[in-house]
């Protein structure tokens, strides 16, 4: 925008200079000095409003700023606070009047550090439901019924291409699809609607060259965009593809562990026989890389236990794999606890040839049991791929609740929260 | 978690699943010794396994 210079009045209550950068449009505009709303539509520049007010706020972004939001710049010629009064609680936003001499008049808002530029529409939205709730079309979005207030203007500064004055009232209702946001003003007789599209603080900062770095913003906005947005089909996505390799995996070790038996006998424990219950297998080969071995334990058990300690022993070096297992099975009419087989995984065992060392125990008096002892190399351990799946599933679910905890924030603030009865919200 | 570290999370788990299962690793307790005199072939009795002298409650059902 050319450097164009501002026309100048003097204000009739104090005499102090009043610049016009809206030029024709401008019809109120508030003395700098003593705060008096000017009617400028006329030459003679008559007192709408003296300043009743006991403090003056000084906009976060000065009158006179320029900065270029897309490709047009504009330059901040008026700022005035809104207020909504909802009883319960009261709660104000800031406004800024933003002027281009060829695109006209557009607004930042400003509430907690969340910004929005927005656009006054001539089109109207066309009323629709979606969701449950009261929606509107526009511009092939449909936007959701979020909230609604009467608003009230509580100060004043700088120029507007309206009449402007401390204790203007409107009603608002807002419709959201995040990043965007249409809003409804109406006073009497007459409806505007616009459309608010949210824009980072950094971004404003960057804009007109403020000094700092912008406040955090606090709680979450209206038409905030969801962090969440994109990520939660994404990371869907990629859990599945994810689980595609693990099966994939999981069929690899299927085919290349496929736990061919090492070693298999059938035994008898009996009490009376006065020998040691321990005794010693003949020895079985193991074979290939280190890698586990499946011990399993088939017994004839009735409504009785045994316990079993192993050792699985290399015959040449001496290096021992110490276990043990129980075996317990019980049943009667109403149903059975237990079950008469029991296998152990021994992990990480070298090559080699080996024997296992049997230890058979039972309770006093219990009668003969007879069991077979099947020894398998190299088994596919299918818990891993279980506990695998399962470790996937933590960043899918954990986005898609970070999603709803975000979303529902959003819904907290509006008509809409599940448990308020508050009419208020944000804007 | 983006998705790309969601990717590296998940090729990650892929690996340490793929070196558990390749090296036989599992959840059992087994307890080694490494030193086990030859003997114990001949006297299985003569064997302290960490794991017996067992007891158990026998009430029953």
């Amino acid at each position: 925008m050319p450097a164009v210079q501002a026309k100048s009045i003097s204000c009739p209550n104090c005499g102090g200079p009043v610049a016009l950068r809206g030029f024709a449009h401008t019809l109120s505009v508030v003395c700098p000095q003593c705060m008096t709303v000017l009617d400028a539509s006329t030459p003679e520049v008559q007192i709408l409003q003296t300043f009743q007010g006991k403090t003056r706020t000084q906009p976060t972004i000065p009158l006179g700023s320029r900065g270029k939001i897309g490709d047009t710049q504009f330059e901040v010629i008026g700022f005035q606070i809104r207020q909504v009064d909802s009883g319960e609680d009261t709660y104000q936003w800031d406004e800024y009047l933003l002027f281009n001499p060829y695109r006209g008049f557009r607004y930042l808002t400003e509430y907690n550090g969340h910004w929005n530029f927005v656009n006054v529409e001539s089109a109207l939205p066309e009323p629709s439901r979606s969701a449950g709730k009261l929606a509107m079309r526009f511009g092939g979005k449909t936007y959701l019924s979020f909230d609604s207030m009467t608003a009230s203007t509580v100060y004043v500064l700088g120029e507007f291409p309206w009449r402007v004055s401390v204790g203007d009232s409107i009603a608002c209702q807002d419709f959201v699809a995040p990043p965007s946001m249409l809003s409804s003003e109406s006073t009497s007789g007459e409806i505007t609607w616009s459309r608010a599209e949210y824009m980072p603080g950094s971004q404003i900062w960057q804009t007109f060259k403020l000094p700092g770095s912008p406040p955090p913003a606090y709680g979450i906005f209206a038409n905030q965009p969801s962090p969440y947005g994109g990520s939660v089909g994404s990371a869907w996505r990629t859990w599945l593809w994810l689980n595609v390799a693990l099966a994939g995996l999981a069929f690899l070790f299927m085919i290349i562990s496929p736990g061919h038996v090492a070693f298999s006998d059938h035994y008898a424990y009996s009490q009376n026989v006065r020998s040691d219950a321990a005794f010693v297998t003949p020895t079985f080969q193991l074979d290939g890389r280190d890698s586990n071995v499946d011990l399993s334990i088939h017994t004839d058990l009735e409504n009785n236990w045994a316990y079993f300690s192993f050792a699985l022993i290399n015959d040449q070096t001496g290096q021992t794999f110490d276990f043990a297992r129980e075996v317990s099975y019980y049943h009667d009419s109403d149903g059975s606890e237990g079950s008469r087989n029991n296998s152990v995984i021994i992990p990480s065992v070298p090559s080699g040839q080996y024997y296992l060392r049997v230890e058979p125990e039972m309770a006093a008096g219990s009668p003969d049991v007879r069991y077979e002892l099947e020894l398998r190399r190299n088994v596919p351990n299918y818990g891993f791929f279980g506990l695998a799946a399962l470790l996937l599933l933590i960043p899918p679910v954990l986005t898609t609740f970070r999603k709803g905890s975000f979303e529902a924030a959003r819904w907290r603030e509006s008509d809409y929260a599940p448990s308020s009865s508050s009419s208020g919200g944000d804007d | 978690m983006n998705t790309a570290l969601f990717v590296i999370y998940g090729v990650l788990l892929l690996g340490v699943t793929g070196v558990a299962e390749y090296r036989g690793w599992s959840w059992s307790r087994i307890n080694q010794q490494r030193v086990l005199p030859k003997s114990i072939r001949d006297n299985p009795g003569a064997y302290r396994s960490s794991y017996g002298g067992y007891s158990r409650y026998i009430g029953g059902k």
